[in-house]
């Protein structure tokens, strides 16, 4: 009882104390509501428009309407409202607080040309506005993703960002996307830039869950094929991105940003009722272009299918013949395209709710995508979920947790590298095989004598599928304990699983056995292939930055942030595979022979610090500089370590008083320069440092194997330096705007496996051996040539122009083997991946030197290093001595550029892109087999006679033949929108027509020279080997609002 | 406000536990593979290297045996090539300045000879710590083997070849590379005959080959290859005759040529099944037995023999070889015996594929003399190409038997241009 009195008398006082303590803050504080509208120059409200009382916690986002409303505390007195948001010029707004409760404060806001106010929130917690920034970001924004009938983000980032060469590697209907920000950073590793999204580092890999065979490398051989796993976000959930083209800005992401940096921000709850956004669209896939085929009514030698077939009879001399055949046989030509190809179908549904309340904001969406690709029985899915939440617990503290549920399934077929791929099981044959032919048991037939695959097994027998389950999950703190202070803390997970299983089943036919074939005996152990590849991904990170804000005098502002992060990920890949199926199971337990499993499992951890300090004076000059220290398992322990510096500094002119009072027809003028350092974290695999022997089981033991790579034990990571040097304009009212950076890039310590003597025991030596650069500039030019209140017309121009040299590689010259045939190579002073290889022979006047039959011949002669060549002519004057090779194709273009249209007028919209790709090569591999297999045109020619008969056989090893150009416009993206505004109990209606990959201008004679059947390999680019071409997609969409 | 700050110490704090919790250590183990340290230190792993060794010789296209044995055929026109879209494979059908150092067949038959004789030294090295001598001396002539094979294909191709593996090696004349080959086996057999090879260690390596009698036909073959005729002779009277010595392969690990070959009929081929690319005067009597073992006209590829199914073992020699290996060293010996040469030769025209471990026989009726020795080595030469086809070991020949420069793609490859390019000491390439 005593007790409970005791207790009791001091709750009463802590009460008391409390009451006290609100009475005493009571009689300076008062509660009160700011409230009011912001629109923009068409009196609209706008949304997500940030409002915050100056030298205060409080603040508000707009709702749909541009509504917001503020409560604070304040003491009477005189106060400054702050607005900003993206696309738009801030504004600042002064209120007096006296001894009302309520007050009022619209405004209306500017269009931002150069988005000189619009705040950048990467690599810095508390977001900077562009103005502040010494490099060159850009921002891209939700409405400008949406427009081009794609649910692929990068397919949509395509020509939206300046300094980026997004390349759709080929038409499957899940992708295949490379970026290269500013040219190739790295050859050993992936040049894909880091992608970060809400704070999470996400992982964009390519893993070779199908197209298991172990020809299939996944490095310089065949390449990187597949999806890769970014297809896996939703464009729809996201509100705007941010790239950062290099080391000079990026290097506050030190070790992992040596390919720059994507950031991905989602889209996030605001104040107000609850809004229902709902869309859906309809696609339309077909063929863009077909190609045609041989029609010659003949071909030479005997038939084509049976036991005395003669096939490839234009580059085939038949054992004890003399030479070619010229007898005839009348042959049947088909058209396989237009068996394989088919008209795909798809839907895109997203709908989302978001609202909120002053202190709690959330963002839930829902998505199910599916499209079916233009070979047959190919289609891609995905379901994605979403949920954002924003939780304010008090003045000081709040949180935020973002979480995203993706399932993405695929019908597949194998990938074009094999010649049991949709593509190249047609390319590789004559057009004159009846395929569909069964006999009377209902089993196809064989194609010619070679033991090719039917094209008919591939489309309807062949089952390839691969499913990925994926959480993406966000977690985040903001604390601002004192004025000026922060610390913010994200901890992101990305996890996922990702299952492939094939099926082929065992043919009824002769089929080589490097296809799963039984051969001529169709032997049951091997006739037939079933796999199961599985990857399991962890990935966590963890990013605490501390900042601290304070004034030095009236003049000058520091900002002092303090971070670490942290990131660990873990990867493991199996794999079951077998060959000489059983009949009907499809499984690899039906398999009677069981080919050598896989099973990999790496741990990789990185973890760094930085400081970076930054000054700025009045509105006009800022100042940057930072440094940061990293660490990541994979390098050598002595190098583990590594330290970079970056700083850099922007003046607006624009804004001194000089300027502002002067000139009215230049609105902006800033100039800036920064450069930093970043390294490459994943530069090599987790365990590719140690020098260790394989396990192979060999005729039932266990074989150990050496690596044919010899390691340097204390490898270290690559380092890039980037010195980028920009301007920023806007002219006439900011109606005409003009970015312009100019950027040199240089990696030193570059890591590649440089080949060796063989002699040593070993092929190639992995070290910190070369170095290459980029430079080049790009321009923006953006104008509105009409800004009326009903008819407004923008034009966005984009120009990249990168130069990437090799400039050293420890040898001369290295040729790489693969595939395509393609002869990629590296070589000192050209740019990555070169083709370099046999070419034509010509005379003085540069006409081709042919021989007494009007036969085109490789040059020969005295090669005298890997540059320098001296042909020789025998005394008929043709090519003699050794073959000789020299630079023969680039597929790195000369330039890149974009030209973008948009006009309103009324309630439509029109939105017109066009990508251009200038100067570059492809080796069109497939182009020569069509004609080796006699079903392309110059075969037609040469059956038809038209062209001396051995003109194939003759040109088919000059490896220059199959270069091709490249170059192309394309017109991107069309959309022609009507927007109905209100309408019956919508808040918003719209539909749109929108296409994609519409017209292509080109001289490349395959399908489609945007196109890589590397995959997404840094070496190998530019190849045609069997991929599926992109395909022309038409979207009918609506939009509405509730 | 001292409240606040309380907390927010707290709450700092546990996320800067949380932060370091997950990324401190930065030394991860593969667990999917082996260091050399624990490699060498074992008998277990000595022994998966020595396998190793067999499975660069033997698996795949990749490996030793597929690029000699198509080296080899295309160059002395036992081959043909199908599909010139197999680009290696045609340069060395066209033969010549066609033949260059990007050459993929010769480029791989190199570094594969070079990387089995880097692990065959650490095997055999490792082997003399082992305390288990029985084992040890059988690795070291099971590693010796490939060791041996490794030295004696770079010989059989190239001019000249590396005197042993390292940075910037010397290069030696290619009939001191046999002489190498020979030392090799003759350190094996040392080891042999100090402690026979256990029953242990055999259980723990593939079936298939007869180690000792491998050892002695290989020495055979160099010693003959070398010139040294009478230890030619005495080392094929060692090898066995009716024991069989074979690469052994699985419905997994399949028969490199029977995979690359005669299963696609797209890659090589046999040339045909009557002349098999000898000139007229030396082309097979149309009843010699051994062109139906050798091939058929069913398919295109036209290849039967040690190459006819996706399991048929490989030879690592063949008797015939032995038998013929005595008649060539008895009519070129000191003072050649060419009675004695006439017999032997006599004992393979006559064998019958019944009386041949595999079937291998001409089952002709023997030769009757008188031949000069100039005849008779023509005899012997075309009974090698005939008895030993597809084995490989025909560009041998070839320059042995002096056949002339218009019968051969080339006489000797070209140096691959990583060689050149990456170690000063490499010699100029021959001419043809």
């Amino acid at each position: 009882m005593r007790k409970f009195q005791q207790m009791g008398q001091s709750k009463w006082k802590n009460i008391f104390f409390v009451l006290i303590l609100q009475l005493c803050t009571l009689i300076g504080l008062a509660q009160v509501r700011i409230s009011g509208k912001v629109t923009g120059p068409d009196g609209r409200g706008i949304v997500s428009i940030s409002v915050s009382v100056h030298n205060t916690t409080y603040g508000a986002v707009t709702d749909a309407d541009g509504m917001y409303a503020i409560q604070a505390n304040l003491r009477p007195g005189s106060y400054t409202i702050d607005f900003s948001g993206v696309g738009f010029k801030s504004r600042s707004q002064s209120i007096q607080i006296g001894n009302a409760t309520s007050y009022t404060s619209d405004v209306q806001l500017a269009i931002d040309a150069l988005n000189m106010d619009e705040v950048i929130l990467t690599g810095v917690s508390l977001g900077t506005t562009r103005k502040q920034l010494g490099s060159y970001i850009s921002t891209v924004k939700a409405d400008q993703l949406t427009k081009g009938a794609t649910s692929n983000v990068l397919s949509a980032l395509q020509g939206k960002t300046a300094g980026a060469q997004i390349i759709q590697n080929n038409g499957d209907p899940a992708g295949g996307f490379s970026v290269r920000l500013r040219g190739v950073n790295t050859i050993l590793s992936s040049s894909e830039p880091l992608y970060i999204v809400d704070g999470v580092v996400v992982n964009n890999a390519t893993n070779r869950v199908t197209n298991t065979q172990s020809s299939y490398d996944g490095s310089t051989f065949v390449g990187t094929v597949g999806q890769n796993r970014l297809a896996d976000i939703n464009p729809a959930d996201i509100d705007h991105i941010e790239v950062l083209n290099g080391a000079a800005a990026a290097a506050i992401y030190g070790s992992r940003a040596n390919a720059g940096v994507i950031q991905i921000f989602t889209k996030k709850g605001a104040n107000g009722a609850p809004v229902v956004n709902f869309s859906t669209g309809i696609m339309v896939n077909h063929l863009r272009k077909k190609l045609k085929v041989n029609e010659a009514p003949t071909k030479f030698g005997g038939p084509t299918d049976g036991l005395t077939a003669f096939t490839q009879d234009l580059i085939t001399i038949p054992p004890g013949s003399p030479g070619l055949l010229t007898n005839t046989t009348p042959v049947t030509r088909y058209d396989y395209q237009d068996y394989i190809f088919q008209t795909g179908l798809g839907t895109d549904n997203n709908v989302s709710v978001s609202g909120g309340t002053d202190k709690t904001k959330y963002y839930v969406s829902g998505s199910y995508f599916y499209n079916q690709g233009i070979v047959k029985n190919t289609d891609a899915q995905r379901y994605s979920f979403r949920a954002n939440i924003d939780q304010t617990l008090n003045k000081w503290l709040s949180v935020n947790l973002g979480l995203n549920y993706i399932n993405n399934s695929s019908n597949e077929k194998p990938d074009g590298n094999s010649f049991f791929s949709p593509m190249n099981s047609v390319t590789i044959i004559g057009n004159f095989h009846n395929i569909w032919q069964r006999d009377a048991l209902g089993n196809l037939q064989a194609v010619g004598e070679r033991g090719r695959v039917n094209p008919v097994s591939v489309i309807e027998d062949f089952k390839q599928r691969e499913e990925t389950n994926r959480v993406i999950a966000n977690l985040g703190a903001k604390l601002k304990p004192m004025k000026g202070l922060t610390f913010d803390y994200t901890l992101g997970i990305d996890n996922y699983a990702q299952n492939g299983t094939t099926y082929m089943p065992p043919y009824a036919y002769n089929v080589n056995t490097a296809f799963f074939g039984g051969g001529v005996s169709l032997d049951p152990t091997q006739n037939g292939y079933a796999s199961t590849g599985n990857d399991y991904f962890f990935q966590i990170n963890h990013e605490l930055n501390g900042t601290y804000q304070f004034n030095i005098n009236h003049d000058i502002a520091s900002i002092t942030q303090l971070g670490y992060s942290a990131q660990y990920e873990k990867n493991r890949y199996s794999l079951l595979q077998g060959r000489g199926m059983a009949p009907f199971v499809q499984t690899v337990t039906g398999a009677s022979t069981l080919l050598a499993p896989t099973d990999d499992r790496s741990e990789i951890s990185v973890s760094g610090e930085y400081l970076q300090q930054n000054f700025k004076y009045k509105n006009q000059l800022f100042i940057t500089g930072a440094v940061r220290r990293d660490g990541s398992s994979v390098f050598g322990e002595n190098e583990r370590n590594q330290v970079y510096y970056k700083v850099s500094g922007s003046y607006l002119i624009s804004e001194t008083k000089f300027w502002k009072d002067k000139v009215d027809w230049w609105n902006t003028f800033k100039i800036r320069a920064a450069y930093g350092q970043s390294g490459n974290l994943t530069g090599i695999g987790a365990y590719s440092r140690f020098n260790t022997y394989t396990s192979n089981s060999y005729l039932s033991r266990t074989a150990l194997n050496s690596s044919s790579t010899l390691a340097n034990t204390n490898v270290k990571p690559e380092r890039q330096g980037e010195l980028e040097i920009g301007t920023d304009m806007s002219f006439l009212k900011d109606r005409l705007s003009l970015t312009f950076n100019w950027y040199s890039k240089k990696v030193t310590d570059l890591l590649y496996s440089r080949t060796i003597a063989p002699t040593t025991g070993f092929s190639s030596l992995l070290d910190n051996l070369g170095s290459l650069q980029n430079k080049g500039f790009e321009i923006l030019l953006t104008g509105s040539p009409v800004s009326k209140k009903d008819f407004q017309w923008d034009v966005t121009l984009i120009y990249n122009h990168n130069r990437n040299k090799v400039l050293d590689v420890g040898s001369a010259l290295i040729l790489l083997s693969t595939n395509a045939g393609a002869p990629v190579a590296l070589l000192q002073g050209y740019p990555v991946g070169v083709f370099y290889g046999t070419f034509f022979a010509v005379d003085g006047n540069g006409n081709q030197v042919k021989n007494t039959s009007g036969i085109p011949q490789i040059e020969k002669g005295i090669q005298n290093s890997a540059l320098s060549y001296t042909p020789q002519r025998d005394n008929n004057g043709l090519p003699t001595g050794t073959t000789l090779r020299k630079v023969i194709g680039d597929p790195n273009p000369k330039y890149t550029a974009t030209l973008t249209n948009d006009i309103s007028y009324k309630k439509f919209g029109l939105h017109v892109q066009l990508d251009a790709v200038q100067g570059v090569n492809v080796f069109n591999a497939d182009f020569r087999t069509r004609q080796g297999v006699g079903n392309g045109l110059v075969a037609q020619q040469e059956d038809l006679g038209q062209i001396p008969r051995g003109y194939i056989l003759g040109v088919y090893q000059i490896e220059q033949w199959r270069v091709d150009d490249g170059s192309f416009v394309k017109l991107r993206e069309v959309s022609l929108s009507y927007d109905l505004g209100k309408f019956k109990f919508f808040k918003d209606l719209s539909v749109s027509f929108s296409g994609r990959n519409l017209f292509s201008w080109d001289n490349y004679k395959g399908y489609d020279p945007e196109v890589n059947s590397g995959g997404q390999s840094t070496i190998l680019r530019g190849i045609d080997f069997g991929s599926v071409p992109i395909p022309r997609i038409f979207k009918l969409g609506i939009a509405a609002k509730f | 406000m001292k409240k606040q700050f309380i907390k927010i110490a707290f709450y700092g704090l546990s996320a800067i536990m949380l932060v370091f919790h997950t990324s401190c250590t930065k030394n991860y183990v593969n667990p999917t593979a082996a260091t050399d340290q624990q490699v060498f230190s074992s008998p277990q792993g000595l022994t998966g290297v020595a396998i190793g060794l067999q499975r660069t010789y033997t698996a795949s296209r990749a490996s030793s045996l597929y690029n000699r044995v198509n080296i080899n055929g295309l160059l002395t026109s036992e081959m043909i090539v199908l599909n010139q879209g197999n680009t290696g494979e045609y340069q060395l059908q066209l033969g010549g300045g066609s033949v260059d150092g990007t050459n993929t067949l010769a480029a791989g038959l190199w570094t594969s000879s070079n990387k089995i004789i880097y692990d065959a030294n650490n095997v055999i090295a490792g082997a003399q710590n082992l305390s288990d001598k029985g084992y040890a001396s059988g690795l070291i002539a099971y590693a010796s083997i490939f060791k041996a094979l490794a030295i004696g294909d770079l010989s059989m191709f190239w001019q000249k070849v590396p005197d042993g593996v390292g940075i910037n090696v010397n290069f030696i004349d290619r009939i001191q590379g046999y002489n190498n080959a020979i030392a090799v086996i003759d350190n094996a057999l040392t080891a042999i005959n100090a402690n026979a090879i256990s029953a242990a260690f055999l259980a723990n390596i593939p079936a298939g080959i007869n180690i000792v009698n491998t050892l002695h036909a290989l020495k055979a073959r160099f010693s003959l290859f070398a010139g040294s005729y009478s230890q030619a002779m005495t080392e094929a009277n060692a090898a066995s005759l009716s024991i069989k010595s074979t690469f052994n392969f699985t419905t997994v690990n399949l028969n490199p040529i029977f995979e690359t070959v005669t299963s696609t009929n797209n890659v090589t081929a046999a040339i045909d099944t009557t002349t098999l690319g000898l000139p007229a005067g030396l082309q097979p009597d149309p009843s010699d037995n051994r062109l139906k073992f050798y091939t058929t006209s069913v398919y295109n590829s036209k290849v039967l023999g040690f190459g006819a199914g996706t399991i048929t073992p490989w030879p690592v020699y063949l008797p015939g070889e032995m038998i013929l290996i005595k008649a060539e060293a008895y009519a070129r010996q000191g003072t050649p015996d060419l009675t004695n040469a006439l017999a032997q030769l006599n004992l393979v025209v006559t064998k019958t594929p019944a009386s041949d471990p595999y079937g291998v026989g001409a089952n002709l009726p023997a030769l009757v003399g008188p031949y000069t020795q100039a005849q008779l080595l023509d005899q012997i030469y075309k009974n090698r190409c005939i008895e030993l086809y597809m084995s490989g070991l025909k560009l041998e020949d070839m320059r042995r038997f002096g056949r002339p420069d218009s019968e051969k793609k080339r006489n000797l490859l070209p140096y691959p241009f990583q060689e050149r390019d990456n170690n000063p000491n490499t010699p100029p390439d021959p001419t043809f």
